[in-house]
């Protein structure tokens, strides 16, 4: 069980994916300007992330590992995720209608995030069973959302802020965003 | 490599394959409009229309709550596909453009302290709401101008934002920005129907206007030799200027803050002046259209105020057409106004312009007599605005007591009193209804009774204590099925073809048995009684609309119509009604009234044509609501005194027919405008900016 802990921990803190792995930066910085956006797309990123981490599990341990076509995971895991997302939001439409809604241009805007991608990848690399993928990819995502909450909050005062004008809009942005990666490089160590 | 292939092919299957079904599993039915309509937007998702993606847009277009032109991004050419695809005519937009409404900077306004904040005016405003004494206020730390996307705003040198007309779009960034909301997009349409509201810098002279014209503007543009300018701005909110700005009481000038220091603006001189200027040139000012909307309207009545519908209506777009049952237009105007006040060449240049606009007359068709509200409605006008305004006209005209039925089944109680006293014979229905009118409304009530109605309902505005009646009297005409409701005002009318058949009233709770005038009373309830014949105690005809109810097509169906109350300049303590003695319509004591009230009408007509709720702003200023003032004004500029107006020498008064007063030279215009203090809310003009 403390196995598990210290997988979650270290997903959301230590190895955040995005501040510590520099993955999914696009969505990041694109649409953390507002907090329920921010919200919005974290929720569907840790949605879409554990259901993508199981499936190319599957896709994984039961197609190419006995194929010998290891070499494939790429191509294969993105023609995976591509119609799994298409999938989700269809399903959505029709069963949480509300759910859908909520997440509205969020899921889409999935499809091509390589934090899904890499999360899955990591999920083969590390080797981790399926129980371990699934909560990896949970917390993984969690941490997403975390980073995508932290740097909304953040921009949210940047209109009210006194920036120099040639670092205003995307360049203070990144500097944001460099200061909130050091302060998680302080979690290093927190797990071993 | 064949394994490769296969693999990934099969995968590459799989997914196509499920997702084909789940398509078909998860299918949820979606308007197939809304499909193409989403095509047809650009797919920027930029949110420019206020919805967060083109798909919510193409939903909300197609549902009606968007605009086929509400595509920001767009342009012309996807308002025109999307309006193919809904089968409507894109409705030609008025450019709007960002106005500011503050006129005197933090440097000029009366503060509260010093800001030293940061730059920007959000950020200032979550300080006691800004630096200025005014609450509505530019800050004018610029927030508006660095959020606009297209640089159309800058600081101008008096610290106010500056529009510049030529590059804004009207996007409306700045107005979502201004924390204080004295941004407004505005276009003549706009400041056609608007209303003047607390939430706006308003001077004390612009108010009181009845008519609601912006006079600090009128001023402004007149010191500065803008005269047509000046002209333009009044013609926003009067077209009579010729006729107002001699005959005007100017309650405008009671109220102008020179009063407390001297004497005010001759605000109305400088009216006719400019008036005058545009007809001694010859040359008649070229006024703003909306583009046409084809929609034809009939205004009944061709005085201040039928004349002012119709020709506001002109102006929004629609094709107005006003009877007048007397030969000429122009009402009491015309033939109670004498020639030394109003001459009749000057009356008709007004009432030419108003023509020119677009607007028909037919002269010499009275309602009741000529046509009815039916037949109207049946030759394809869409709304019949009743504006027979404040003349006692049933009792005037002949000696023969008058029992027209302008609106279907509706009595006079006076005329049908004297056609009773000298034994005429009424045709009575069944089920009458008396509004208003005291004791002779009893009398009335048993009268109808013996000419064969069977029901006689009596409705008096004020309570039972007022009236005087006590409950056992009430019960004994109960008896004689006379029922007596009191607190009680029609509402509305609705009838088939010419037959009057249901009339709405409201009553207003009875507060504990208290009967504290002037207590709120907005609390009411609406019942609906079926009735053949009413009696109004009133000597007028409120204004009201006339509208369709859309019921049975073809020609041979019978005609429904129902009455839509146009919205007033209502007193909190009164409830709106038809007829009540709170109703502003029935009693104008000057021109500019009717005319305040006919922009009103024309403005609820606009409102009802365009699907929207017939309702005033809610912080509409009345003359009740309480708005920020100055009880002093200090270091004035030293001006000369008010200009008198030159007046025809005694001897020559003789002639009636020759005007007494002259009117200002441009000399003496010029002197009288910088008078003006160019008031604010709170702010004027002191000598010691300049």
């Amino acid at each position: 069980m403390s196995d598990y802990l210290l997988l979650i921990v270290a997903a959301i803190l230590v190895n955040n994916i995005i501040l510590a792995r520099y993955l999914g930066n696009c969505p990041f910085l694109g649409v953390s300007q507002k907090m329920d956006t921010a919200v919005g797309m974290g929720m569907a990123v840790v949605f879409v992330v554990t259901i993508a981490g199981m499936i190319t599990w599957v896709v994984q341990y039961a197609i190419l590992n006995p194929l010998g076509l290891e070499y494939l995971r790429t191509i294969a895991f993105i023609l995976v995720i591509a119609s799994l997302v298409q999938l989700v939001e269809m399903f959505l439409q029709k069963s949480i209608p509300a759910l859908y809604k909520a997440l509205g241009i969020f899921l889409p805007l999935i499809t091509t995030n390589c934090a899904v991608l890499g999360i899955a990848i990591i999920n083969i690399q590390e080797e981790f069973n399926f129980m371990q993928t699934v909560v990896f990819s949970f917390a993984s995502a969690v941490g997403f959302s975390l980073a995508m909450v932290l740097l909304a909050s953040l921009r949210e005062r940047f209109p009210t802020a006194r920036i120099p004008l040639p670092f205003a809009g995307m360049p203070i942005a990144m500097i944001t965003v460099g200061l909130l990666a050091l302060s998680f490089l302080g979690f290093t160590g927190l797990v071993k | 490599m064949l394994a490769a292939g296969l693999a990934i092919g099969g995968l590459g299957l799989l997914a196509g394959v499920g997702l084909a079904v789940a398509s078909r599993v998860f299918y949820v039915y979606v308007d197939p409009l809304i499909i193409e309509v989403e095509e047809a937007l650009p797919g920027a998702n930029c949110g420019g229309c206020g919805l967060p993606g083109c798909s919510s847009a193409a939903q909300a277009i197609v549902v009606g709550h968007l605009a086929p032109n509400a595509c920001v991004g767009g342009g012309a050419d996807v308002h025109e596909k999307v309006a193919e695809i809904l089968g409507v005519e894109v409705e030609l937009k008025e450019p709007e453009i960002a106005q500011i409404g503050c006129r005197y900077s933090v440097a000029k306004a009366d503060i509260k302290y010093l800001y030293d904040g940061v730059n920007d005016c959000r950020a200032a405003m979550l300080l006691h709401g800004g630096a200025k004494e005014c609450p509505i206020g530019c800050i004018g730390l610029g927030s508006c101008i660095s959020v606009c996307p297209f640089g159309a705003l800058s600081m101008g040198d008096d610290g106010l934002p500056v529009v510049h007309e030529d590059i804004c779009t009207g996007c409306g960034t700045c107005v979502r920005t201004c924390p204080k909301g004295i941004i407004s997009l505005t276009s003549v349409s706009n400041r056609i129907l608007g209303e003047f509201t607390t939430d706006e810098c308003t001077a004390p002279c612009q108010r009181t206007c009845p008519a609601g014209i912006n006079i600090p503007e009128q001023i402004r543009q007149t010191a500065m030799g803008n005269y047509l300018e000046a002209l333009r701005v009044i013609k926003e909110r009067n077209p009579l200027p010729l006729v107002c700005g001699r005959i005007c009481p100017h309650p405008c000038e009671f109220e102008c803050r020179r009063n407390l220091e001297d004497e005010p603006v001759a605000i109305n001189y400088l009216k006719r002046f400019v008036s005058d200027y545009e007809r001694e040139s010859g040359q008649r000012l070229e006024l703003f259209k909306a583009p046409e909307t084809g929609r034809r309207l009939a205004v009944v009545g061709g005085g201040a105020e039928g004349l002012t519908a119709a020709c506001f209506l002109a102006r929004l777009g629609h094709s107005p057409t006003i009877f007048e049952a007397m030969p000429a237009l122009g009402g009491l105007l015309r033939t109670v106004i004498p020639d030394s006040r109003l001459p009749k060449d000057v009356l008709d240049w007004d009432i030419e312009g108003i023509l020119e606009l677009g607007v028909e007359a037919k002269t010499g068709k009275a309602l009741g007599k000529d046509f009815t509200v039916a037949s109207l409605l049946q030759e394809g006008y869409e709304t019949v605005l009743l504006a027979t305004g404040g003349w006692d006209a049933m009792l005037m005209r002949g000696q023969e007591p008058n029992l027209d039925q302008a609106i279907p089944g509706l009595y006079q109680l006076l005329p049908l009193s004297l056609a009773w006293a000298q034994g005429m014979d009424v045709p009575m229905g069944k089920r009458v209804v008396i509004a208003g009118g005291g004791d002779l409304a009893l009398d009335a009530a048993k009268k109808c009774m013996q000419s064969g109605a069977e029901q006689v309902t009596v409705l008096y505005h004020r309570s039972q204590k007022e009236v005087g009646l006590t409950d056992s009297e009430v019960a004994q005409l109960g008896e004689q099925s006379i029922l007596v409701h009191f607190r009680a005002t029609l509402s509305q009318f609705k009838g088939v073809d010419d037959q009057l058949t249901q009339l709405v009233y409201r009553q207003t709770a009875s507060s504990n048995g208290s009967e504290a005038r002037g207590l709120v009373l907005s609390r009411f309830k609406e019942t609906a009684i079926a009735v053949d014949t009413v009696i109004t105690a009133s000597g007028r005809l409120p204004e009201m609309i006339f509208v369709r109810v859309p019921g049975l097509e073809g020609e041979e169906a019978p005609l429904l119509w129902q009455t839509i109350l146009p919205y007033h300049k209502p007193a909190r303590t009164k409830p709106e009604a038809l007829f009540a003695p709170t109703e502003p319509m029935s009693d104008y004591r000057a021109a500019v009234e009717a005319i305040g009230a006919g922009r009103r009408s024309a403005s609820s007509i606009h409102l009802y044509l365009t699907g929207k709720q017939i309702v005033p702003p809610e912080n509409m200023i009345t003359a009740e609501t309480e708005v920020l003032d100055v009880k002093q004004v200090v270091e004035l500029l030293p001006v000369g005194p008010r200009q008198k107006m030159p007046e025809r020498p005694a001897a020559e008064r003789i002639d009636p027919a020759l005007e007494v007063e002259l009117g200002l030279d441009e000399e003496m215009v010029r002197n009288e405008s910088v008078r003006c203090l160019n008031c604010g809310l709170i702010c004027y003009v002191r000598s010691k900016y300049h």
